[in-house]
């Protein structure tokens, strides 16, 4: 299946300054369709028709989310925007909000009308500080030719924690306390920010709903697999020769991504979906990118034959225990005992019971933490030990003979 | 208020909309363990040990801050329950230090209670480095060992639930996290009254009462 561009289609096109070049690109004319011809109800009904899912890495069915929140009775909603992109790996969403922050105004509105809220919130990672001003000149543009009457949309900047990109925590850090992720339920869509129903929904997933509006759920559905419609975007980094953002229609091969497209050889394995996704080894570079298989926020980092599989998952692991909240104890003390043994494996002093600790407390993160962070943590582990165990295994019995040597020495 | 009926470990449980897992548990007799749940706090649900199994979901629920629902088929001692409940207490062992580590017999530790009950066996964790920082002693009411603290934020909600102060607070992430006052600052006497209510909610020793000078024999 092809590259094709529906989300990238302004980018390059439009000046991402200047709302008529948007005007002129077919731009709001959904946000009109929908103020027109349909009711809210009609636009959950569409949106969940299309059975788009959530590309911030959840996949949760929008139009399903959607229907929770405005089905509740509420004097307030809320509807928020998660532009945290504190992945690692993934640069889809800068992308799109530096060259057509248009797209996902008219998405936001869109989205507001349908739910009912009145108030919206864009939460921009801190490191995106430089896109703040591109993104309030396009907001004012977009409210100076009256189209984004009686709605408010804030923009609330992060200060750098990988954590606040968790729903739960970045409703915290919004209502100015430390960003924590909360337990469920209850759900943002019944009590959310400041205990009011709220949606929280990703720049890339807002950005595709003027798309289906305007050409309606078939066309959208008919895109992709059965239960991944539509197109995605992807980042990919690492040893390719040409990194960067693609859009691709959902359940592409993976290696039509990264070898086709981005010119990668020798490649060892890939890792889809950042920090906490899962590994593919070079054997199944064939698998289909999608909602059943692999996929996660869309962010694809190769490694080649020259990468030691147990450095790149202590690496990973020392930056989920960085940014770990701490607030459960899974994860604050797993991640920590993760990096114990790991540390010692990545400097040659493993010992014959790790895997099997390793593994042990991948199976307790994964089954008791308290948000998706913990949840996710141990899946590198978990897939490096699944198609990569002699490497492991090596490393232990390098150990092993080191140790045998100093002590002899 | 409507009512609920759940299959608690195959019992059935009738009780009030909005109980929890772990209150609808105790009506029927089951006892599942708990570590930074009191029941005159919100729940934070912090520690996971009270964790269960309700059949349909992926992970395992905190039974003290999940509300029960109809038809809600739960398990509280299931193999996948008791060997995550056993894993998540070795871990907060492995990252405490206090008299009980190195004494059995101190009963004074509830996690080392905890411990004792679910057989640890050998541990399997380490950390790299134990959880170590001065004990702060400026306050005639409160004595603080901070390396004893196991972080379930019961101090915290104490404070500011019950006494209505807010003296403590959460600093840093991940192991580093730290029950803190102000910016990290000592306890003095300026900020704390003498209630001492945190203390009777420390399940460690991480917060005891000084022992005044006269005392000491
Ligand atoms: C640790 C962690 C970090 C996350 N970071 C992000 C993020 O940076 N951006 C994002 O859109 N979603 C992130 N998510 C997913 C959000 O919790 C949430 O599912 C998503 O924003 C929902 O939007 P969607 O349904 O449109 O995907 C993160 C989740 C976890 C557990
Ligand atoms: S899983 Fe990790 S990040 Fe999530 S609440 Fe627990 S400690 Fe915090």
């Amino acid at each position: 299946m092809p590259e094709k561009r529906i989300l990238l289609k302004n980018c390059g096109r439009i000046d991402p300054k200047n709302i008529d070049t948007y005007l002129a690109q077919d731009g709001f004319k959904a946000w009109q369709k929908t103020q027109k011809e349909m009711t809210p109800d009609a636009v959950v009904a569409e949106i969940k028709a299309s059975e788009l899912r959530g590309r911030g890495g959840a996949g949760f069915p929008c139009g399903l989310k959607w229907e929770l929140a405005a089905r509740e009775e509420s004097d307030e909603k809320f509807l928020i925007c998660n532009a945290d992109e504190g992945e690692v790996g993934a640069f889809k969403d800068r992308y799109l909000l530096q060259n057509d922050p248009f797209t996902l105004i008219e998405g936001i509105a869109i989205a507001a009308y349908a739910i009912g809220a009145g108030k919206c919130c864009i939460y921009l990672r801190a490191e995106y500080h430089y896109l703040l001003d591109g993104l309030k000149n396009a907001i004012a543009q977009a409210r100076e030719k009256g189209l984004l009457d009686g709605l408010d949309i804030d923009i609330h900047e992060g200060a750098g924690a990988y954590i606040c990109g968790e729903e739960s925590a970045l409703m915290d850090s919004i209502e100015g306390k430390r960003g924590e992720a909360r337990y469920r339920p209850p759900f943002p869509p019944s009590k959310g920010l400041w205990g009011k129903p709220t949606i929280i929904n990703n720049v890339e997933t807002l950005s595709t709903i003027p798309h289906i509006v305007l050409n309606g759920a078939q066309w959208f559905h008919e895109i992709g697999t059965e239960k991944s419609t539509g197109t995605k975007l992807f980042s990919v980094s690492g040893d390719v020769a040409k990194p960067g953002v693609y859009e691709l229609v959902l359940g592409s091969s993976l290696k039509e991504l990264v070898v086709d497209i981005c010119g990668a050889d020798n490649i060892k394995m890939v890792q889809i979906g950042g920090a906490t996704g899962g590994i593919v080894p070079y054997s199944m570079i064939s698998t289909p990118l999608a909602y059943e298989t692999v996929l996660g926020s869309g962010a694809v980092t190769v490694f080649n034959e020259s990468r030691q599989v147990i450095d790149f998952v202590y690496r990973t692991m020392d930056f989920l225990a960085a940014e770990s909240c701490g607030k459960c104890t899974p994860c604050r003390e797993g991640t920590e005992a993760m990096i114990e043994i790991l540390g010692r494996l990545a400097t040659g002093d493993g010992r014959q019971e790790d895997i099997q600790a390793l593994e042990d407390l991948s199976g307790t993160m994964m089954l008791s933490s308290l948000c998706g962070l913990g949840q996710a943590a141990s899946i590198p582990v978990l897939d490096t030990l699944k198609y990569f165990r002699n490497e492991y295994e090596t490393r232990i019995q390098q150990s092993l003979f080191l140790r045998s040597l100093r002590g002899r020495i | 208020m409507g009512k609920i009926t759940a299959t608690i470990n195959g019992t059935e449980a009738h009780v009030d909309e909005g109980t929890t897992i772990l209150e609808a548990a105790r009506t029927v007799g089951i006892e599942i363990p708990t570590l930074c749940h009191s029941p005159d706090l919100i729940p934070t649900g912090n520690c996971r040990v009270c964790v269960v199994e309700v059949e349909g979901t992926r992970t395992l629920v905190g039974s003290c801050h999940t509300p029960i629902a109809n038809g809600m088929v739960i398990h509280t001692r299931s193999p996948r329950v008791l060997t995550a409940r056993k894993a998540t207490v070795e871990l907060l062992m492995a990252g405490h230090t206090g008299e009980c580590v190195t004494d059995e017999h101190t009963s004074e530790c509830d996690l080392r209670k905890l411990a004792d009950e679910l057989e640890g066996g050998a541990p399997r964790f380490l950390m790299r480095k134990p959880r170590w920082y001065p004990i702060e002693a400026f306050n005639p009411y409160v004595r603080r060992d901070m390396s004893q603290c196991v972080l379930c934020r019961k101090c915290i909600s104490a404070c500011r639930e019950i006494a209505k102060k807010n003296v403590y607070g959460i600093a840093y992430r991940g192991f580093a996290a730290k029950v803190i006052v102000d910016f990290d600052d000592p306890l003095t006497t300026e900020i704390c009254r003498d209630c001492g209510i945190c203390i009777d909610y420390c399940p460690t020793g991480a917060l005891s009462k000084p022992t005044k000078k006269s005392e000491v024999k």
